[in-house]
């Protein structure tokens, strides 16, 4: 997909008032299809400060706010830093909330972002992945959301324009499921999804309701006079209760990530049965049953990745390959089991991993190896930084460089995938 | 209930002239003999000093509990303290028990006397010419305030003296229990109001916020109740490094976009929670951990910024200047503060001495933050978008600002150029705010006449 203009007007036939009982058919790129799934998800308040590629989804966000297609209270706030907390106050005092962000204004936000998910707070907030600086880029990209892959949150990335809608939508559910109660971001890539217009069909408003049911945010963490409690007063120290406190806080998180893995699925295999709408809740295989060799995706560079693999398939070439959808918590073990039968793996990154040299999913993808009683050859590729294409020609020769590991010990050096492009 | 009325003694106005004294055994005895006064004024430690000798009708008296004829009660309509004649069994534990000298043993009376306040009427007031005694209402917070639920719990755990633990349970007794309060990391949730391991030091909801984010955190809240038609008071007691600095940036922004928050700040000019570093409120010349003295530096070489001035540029619904020393001046702000937040951002900036961080003895901050304001170094104000900005509590004869350096250890340091400097901030700080004073057109006072 080549990048489209934000400028695309809003499809006013589609508005999901209109829509209760059937689903609507419409064009439209990422950022509008997010929206959409706020305008779905009964969200109470949207925060917002624009920043490219983002600023055309909370353009729509206010727009449809505005407009009335939202019931929402619309803060538009002086910063990022500023977006999370406003959203997280809310979240204390009820509300679902959604915000959208990327590139530096994560970086910015990086201190409220960090503390969130460590309140239990089940909010939702979008990243529309981009490149960091420097070198100075506005470009899509990974390395934002991979800079924060460990800071507590769920993170989910998406491989097309509908499943960006609909997994904002499932986001909630999954947010606020009470084995869970942890934020969620969902990933959608700067440039080929933010702009990227397709075909989507909004399902229809009563379905949506009916499988997201009753709100339920701050049933454990409320600032509320009616239920005064102090929120996360001061816990550690030596001696006394806190640092067994602290552990138990940690652990629970833990464990909510844990329940997450479980429940992704469950949610995504309720989404279908409401809306008819497929996806892969962790991991999707694609031409895995009998396949020599896998390579494994992250977000939209998968569509070129499963068209080069049909080729490929045509031309004999025994590739299959893995899609993440789920990044955080890593679905180890799903991952191990998809990858049991191969002969050698290509893991493509669309960001760096500094202390290793390599793709960031590439380390996770060894951890899960690991589990395998084989030993597998594996090579690490990074392609697609700062908003450069991952084409159907890139990944004929991911599978040749992967399929030439078939036999041998040990993989090899990064290969930079764009580096001669 | 009213409040009471008491004498109050300001002993630098006093010059020892003993007209009081006369005046009270003319009232209250047929010899005209001294030794029958019942308030008595007596050389202090340092040369030329005086002091009060005299019943102050004490709220939880010791000469009363001493008692053990119950000779001695609290008249629960005037507030005097009343002798019995009747039931005195003359053992004198009254006398032992008062810190004050203020019930002593009249010798040829043949009983102990104490100041009854001449019925409302004290004749020794009246009799004062230097303006040293005053007959005041006193008790009027306590007795408004008194029977309002203080809403921390005991113990808090605040340095001696401090006057923060003093304002915050004022604050949030006139508050009430319908609020949401916000305590970024700082003295505020420091001596415990957010709590420690699972115990919390208030009965409201309550939680830190980040440094930065504070007046953002509460508009969030503030915005949910308000979709949600409930009122309640989107509260914050941040320190003054939290505001000015590091979180000057969610403050201007939700100042800007007019949010219904009441956001107290507690100048205690520095991270006093943290050991003493500096802040954008810290004055010059000021000492602290981050601004040593030393062969090469002298304290803090910048002026502090004038946060609640920046905040009148932001338009608030309303903004004012407070001192933990003029408790009635703050409760009347307080209540303009809390009313302005059903029109917009409302702003209290309120000047709190740090004992420890200031460095002065701990019983020593009343007077401390008293001479700030006398002396013009802090000026109390007053300011909304219709009235403009007012003095509340203008120093017109002001103290030297050296009485105010030489309370302080934190300027014990300063020579004469840094001192003149911080002379020429102060009139230049005066000259600004009053030329601003003068700014309102809805007076119909020459603006001049407005000031004085």
């Amino acid at each position: 997909m080549n990048a489209t203009p934000a400028s695309a007007s809003l499809d006013r036939s589609a508005e999901p008032r209109d829509a209760q009982s059937k689903p609507k058919i419409m064009v439209c790129d990422g950022n509008q299809a997010a929206a959409w799934g706020v305008a779905l998800a009964g969200v109470d308040m949207v925060a917002v400060y624009p920043i490219t590629p983002q600023s055309s989804l909370v353009e729509y966000l206010a727009k449809f706010i505005a407009e009335g297609k939202i019931d929402a209270q619309l803060v538009d706030v002086e910063g990022e830093h500023s977006v999370l907390s406003v959203l997280q106050g809310a979240a204390l005092a009820g509300a679902r909330t959604y915000t959208a962000t990327c590139g530096p204004g994560l970086a910015f936000m990086f201190e409220p972002y960090v503390r969130g998910p460590g309140m239990r707070l089940p909010m939702v907030m979008s990243i529309v992945t981009r490149d960091t600086l420097t070198p100075q880029s506005v470009w899509g990209g990974h390395q934002d959301a991979m800079s924060v892959r460990e800071a507590g949150w769920i993170q989910m990335y998406c491989e097309s324009v509908q499943e960006v809608l609909d997994t904002v939508v499932m986001a909630y559910r999954i947010a606020e499921h009470h084995d869970v109660m942890l934020p969620v971001n969902v990933c959608h890539d700067g440039n080929y999804l933010s702009y990227g217009a397709a075909r989507i069909e909004l399902p229809p408003a009563q379905s949506v309701a009916a499988f997201l049911g009753p709100k339920d945010v701050n049933w454990h963490v409320a600032l509320d006079p009616d239920r005064p409690m102090a929120v996360d007063p001061l816990t550690g120290g030596a001696g006394g209760p806190g640092p067994r406190m602290f552990v138990n806080y940690r652990k629970s998180h833990c464990a909510g990530m844990h329940h997450a893995l479980r429940v992704i699925e469950e949610v995504h295999r309720d989404w279908e049965a409401h809306t008819g709408h497929r996806h892969a809740g962790l991991i999707e295989r694609y031409r895995m049953e009998d396949a020599q060799f896998a390579v494994m995706t992250l977000g939209s560079m998968t569509g070129a990745a499963k068209d080069a693999v049909d080729e490929a398939r045509e031309a004999g070439v025994p590739v299959g390959l893995v899609k993440v959808k789920t990044y955080r918590p890593f679905p180890t073990a799903a991952v191990a089991e998809a990858l049991a039968g191969v002969q050698a793996l290509g893991v493509v990154d669309r960001s760096v991993d500094f202390g290793g040299g390599c793709g960031p999913m590439y380390r996770d993808a060894l951890a899960a190896l690991y589990r395998l009683e084989r030993r597998i050859p594996s090579l690490s590729f990074i392609g697609g930084l700062a908003g450069a294409d991952l084409t159907v020609e890139h990944f004929h020769r991911v599978f040749e460089r992967t399929r030439a590991l078939v036999g041998s010990a040990q993989g090899g050096d990064t290969v930079w995938l764009n580096e001669k492009d | 209930m009213s409040g009471y009325n008491t004498i109050a003694f300001d002993a630098g106005r006093c010059t020892g002239c003993g007209e009081c004294m006369d005046a009270c055994v003319q009232a209250k005895s047929e010899d005209g003999d001294l030794a029958h006064s019942r308030i008595r004024i007596v050389a202090g430690e340092a040369p030329d000093t005086w002091e009060l000798a005299m019943c102050r009708q004490c709220g939880d008296p010791r000469c009363v509990q001493e008692c053990p004829a119950a000779a001695l009660a609290k008249n629960a309509e005037s507030g005097v303290i009343d002798w019995n004649a009747e039931t005195c069994v003359g053992c004198l534990l009254c006398t032992v028990g008062c810190t004050y000298g203020g019930i002593v043993w009249d010798e040829s009376a043949r009983h102990v006397i104490k100041c009854d306040t001449c019925g409302g009427d004290p004749a020794c007031v009246k009799a004062c010419g230097e303006g040293a005694l005053k007959y005041l209402t006193t008790s009027r917070i306590y007795n408004e305030f008194g029977d309002l639920e203080d809403l921390f719990v005991p113990g808090l755990a605040g340095c001696q003296g401090c006057n923060t633990e003093l304002l915050m349970r004022h604050t949030l007794r006139r508050v009430g229990p319908e609020v949401v309060l916000a305590t970024p990391p700082g003295c505020v949730p420091g001596m415990g109001s957010v709590g420690y391991n699972g115990l919390t030091g208030s009965k409201v909801p309550v939680f830190h916020p980040l440094l930065t984010n504070t007046a953002s955190m509460l508009t969030g809240i503030k915005r949910h109740y308000q979709r949600q038609g409930r009122d309640i008071v989107a509260l914050a007691l941040a320190g003054d490094g939290g505001a000015a600095d590091v979180g000057f940036q969610s403050l201007s922004g939700a100042a800007e976009r007019g949010e219904q928050i009441l956001f107290v700040v507690i100048d205690n000019e520095g991270y006093m929670n943290t050991g003493m570093q500096r802040s954008g409120c810290t004055p010059y010349g000021a000492w602290t951990s981050t601004t040593p003295v030393g062969r090469e530096a002298h304290g803090k070489r910048q002026d502090a910024k004038n946060l609640p001035l920046i905040m009148v540029a932001h338009r608030c619904a309303y903004v004012a200047t407070a001192s933990t020393a003029f408790m009635e001046d703050y409760y009347a702000k307080l209540e303009r503060a809390i009313e302005a937040t059903h029109r917009g951002f409302s702003y209290l900036h309120v000047y709190s001495p740090c004992t420890t961080g200031w460095r002065f003895p701990a019983q020593k901050n009343i007077e401390v933050a008293r001479k700030a304001v006398e002396s013009n170094f802090v000026m109390l104000w007053e300011y909304t978008p219709e009235e403009g900005l007012h003095l509340t509590r203008p120093a017109d004869d002001p103290r030297p600002i050296e009485e105010y350096l030489e309370a302080q250890g934190k300027y014990r340091h300063l020579d004469a150029d840094q001192i003149a400097h911080i002379r020429r901030h102060i009139d230049e700080n005066v000259e600004l705010i009053r030329n601003l004073c003068a700014r309102p057109a809805a007076s119909p006072l020459p603006a001049r006449t407005a000031l004085t």
